[in-house]
């Protein structure tokens, strides 16, 4: 979808005569080959293969077992935390795509106007984005807590509206942590779909002028539609990374109160650091690997044809 | 006239619109350097000393002192540079393949690159920890750059490969007429030329691998070895209402590096990201 933003690629096929020596790769490539099979591959060829054991992490003979497959899977757990998944997953997916929307289109907006301070909105956004998940966490605790110290409820307490239990309350702590994960990843989507944004031909929008379009008309009609692919893309990325990490929950709320905000990602990491089930975390680890490409798969069957170079 | 009214308005809405949005992405980190620069007493009076009555840096020399943040810091440099430097150096030449050279497979090979990315670091982690542990190399920083390295390699293939892309082939055939071998010609005309997109490749691998929690979190198990982030985590774990304002200033401490480098080179990332992202 950059290619109207990069009609001046090099990328053409060797030149012939005095060009440089017919192509060898393999040596170029080894280093990159030897990382991604030592610490890709056999890795998840090893978790399958643990999953078919009774592996703990604490010794090292293990014997091939159904059990592990059988108990994580019908562990009462398992629901509550698949439910987990799914709300914290849509959540933060939708937040961080609507808001990063939002901003990039304000954003592009107010440089065609030549507004000020929108660089400084985009670098607010972004600064949240290059801070280390853990230290959201943190923060966000120091802004949702109930003691004396925290933001929100000692600003409500100072206008007279009674606290608000952020992270003790079930309900409302799953809500906390989706809030601290778009506050950090809304950049990601705003930049991408900014990028995308600025490479949409001026000769639509100009189109548009003539015909009169309202500005509800002109992103209805032509932005939204032109974004199509870079959205899809953003939402495939950010529903694996959402999936996959889980440093924000775990220094926010602990995966609790119970298991209120215990996603799939920290579940397994528990199973197999604090139970030292490593059979049972493999299990786990696959299971939320074959959903994070049953998702990508899914919204890949949405892309315009031809959105890959 | 009726234009630019209606533009009057629009930009008005506009700021509108802005301006919560940007007070949102502020204020948590006014929070943090507020909580940060006050007395305890002055941290249990809540939002009403946004600004402290009596602002004070004792916390920041008690957890850089006392708190062993200093070390923290020095290993989250050190593994971060370390492990952005090696998925570089590693990652340039097949990069370089990519863009200049045509061989079988190519495609798919670059897709498969892309789809590493996509798997939790849990799934390999998990078999990994016990590789790691036969090997000798838990609890060592070796071990954990190691893995730093791999967790960049794929990102930073594609992102070079974008940069070599836009480096011109003329100058490259001209340096093989002059009897260059094809590494010396990526090393010394290819490479130079795309060093603005080998900077941004390794600052954006610096800023990912500073907030890297899990890898030196399963890794890493004694406190002497740990990078800002696990520590965070840790203190955060140890300390109680009453030592919030210290808590704040560790963690003021861990996203002040990265903020600055951030400030700092924001055109170069920004251009990382949209460069290697919009690839996707």
């Amino acid at each position: 979808m950059t290619a109207t933003s990069a009609p001046r690629r090099a990328a053409a096929p060797p030149a012939t005569g005095g060009g440089p020596a017919p192509a060898r790769p393999l040596p170029w490539l080894l280093p990159v080959l030897f990382f991604i099979g030592l610490f890709y591959l056999w890795p998840i060829i090893d978790a399958l293969r643990l999953a078919f054991t009774d592996a703990s992490l604490l010794d090292r003979e293990a014997n091939f077992s159904l059990d592990a497959i059988g108990a994580m899977l019908g562990s009462a757990a398992l629901g509550t935390v698949l439910r987990n998944t799914a709300v914290f997953t849509l959540g933060s997916v939708f937040g961080q795509l609507l808001l990063g929307l939002a901003i990039a289109l304000l954003v592009v907006r107010g440089e065609r106007n030549n507004l000020r301070g929108m660089l400084v909105l985009r670098t607010l956004v972004l600064a949240a984005w290059v801070i280390p998940g853990i230290a959201n966490g943190v923060i966000w605790q120091m802004l949702f807590s109930e003691a004396p110290f925290g933001a929100i409820n000692s600003t409500l307490r100072l206008v007279g509206i009674p606290p608000v239990a952020w992270l003790s309350n079930p309900d409302n702590a799953m809500m906390s942590a989706i809030i601290a994960t778009v506050w950090q990843g809304t950049a990601y989507s705003m930049i991408l779909l900014y990028a995308a944004l600025r490479s949409i031909d001026d000769t639509l929008y100009e189109a548009a002028a003539v015909d009169a379009a309202t500005p509800w008309e002109r992103l209805w009609f032509i932005t939204l539609p032109e974004l199509r692919g870079a959205l899809l893309v953003n939402a495939i990325l950010i529903v694996i990374m959402t999936l996959n990490t889980f440093d924000v929950i775990i220094s926010l709320t602990g995966g609790g109160p119970g298991r209120a905000t215990e996603v799939l990602a920290l579940y397994a990491y528990n199973t197999v650091f604090y139970n030292f089930d490593l059979a049972g975390g493999s299990v786990l680890s696959i299971l939320l690997m074959a959903i994070s490409l049953t998702l990508a798969a899914i919204v890949a069957m949405f892309l315009p044809r031809s959105g890959r170079p | 006239m009726i234009q630019s009214r209606r533009s009057r308005i629009g930009n008005a809405l506009t700021y509108a619109a802005v301006i919560p949005l940007a007070a949102f992405f502020l204020i948590p980190v006014i929070w943090l350097v507020s909580l940060s620069v006050r007395t305890p007493q002055e941290v249990f009076l809540g939002a009403s000393r946004l600004i402290p009555e009596a602002p004070t840096l004792a916390n920041f020399g008690q957890v850089l002192t006392d708190g062993g943040f200093r070390l923290y810091l020095w290993n989250s440099v050190k593994l971060a540079f370390l492990g952005a430097a090696g998925a570089v150096a590693f990652a340039a030449p097949a990069s370089y393949a990519f863009s200049r050279m045509t061989f079988r497979g190519k495609p798919a090979l670059m897709m498969g690159i892309l789809a590493v990315q996509m798997v939790s670091g849990l799934v390999i982690l998990i078999p990994l920890y016990r590789y790691m542990d036969r090997l000798g190399l838990l609890e060592t920083h070796f071990g954990t750059t190691l893995l730093y390295i791999s967790a960049g390699i794929p990102v930073t293939v594609w992102l070079l490969k974008t940069s070599f892309d836009a480096v011109p082939m003329e100058l490259e055939e001209a340096a093989a007429i002059d009897g260059l071998g094809r590494f010396e010609t990526f090393l010394r005309i290819t490479l130079p030329l795309a060093a603005p997109g080998v900077a941004s490749a390794l600052i954006l691998n610096v800023i990912l691998n500073w907030s890297q929690f899990l890898i030196p979190f399963v890794m890493l198990s004694e406190s002497a070895k740990w990078p800002i982030s696990v520590a965070i985590f840790n203190y955060a774990g140890a300390t109680n209402a009453t030592t919030t304002q210290l808590l704040a200033a560790a963690c003021l401490v861990a996203v002040v590096p990265t903020l600055i480098v951030f400030l700092a080179l924001q055109r170069l990332i920004v251009r990382a990201l949209t460069s290697g992202a919009l690839k996707g």
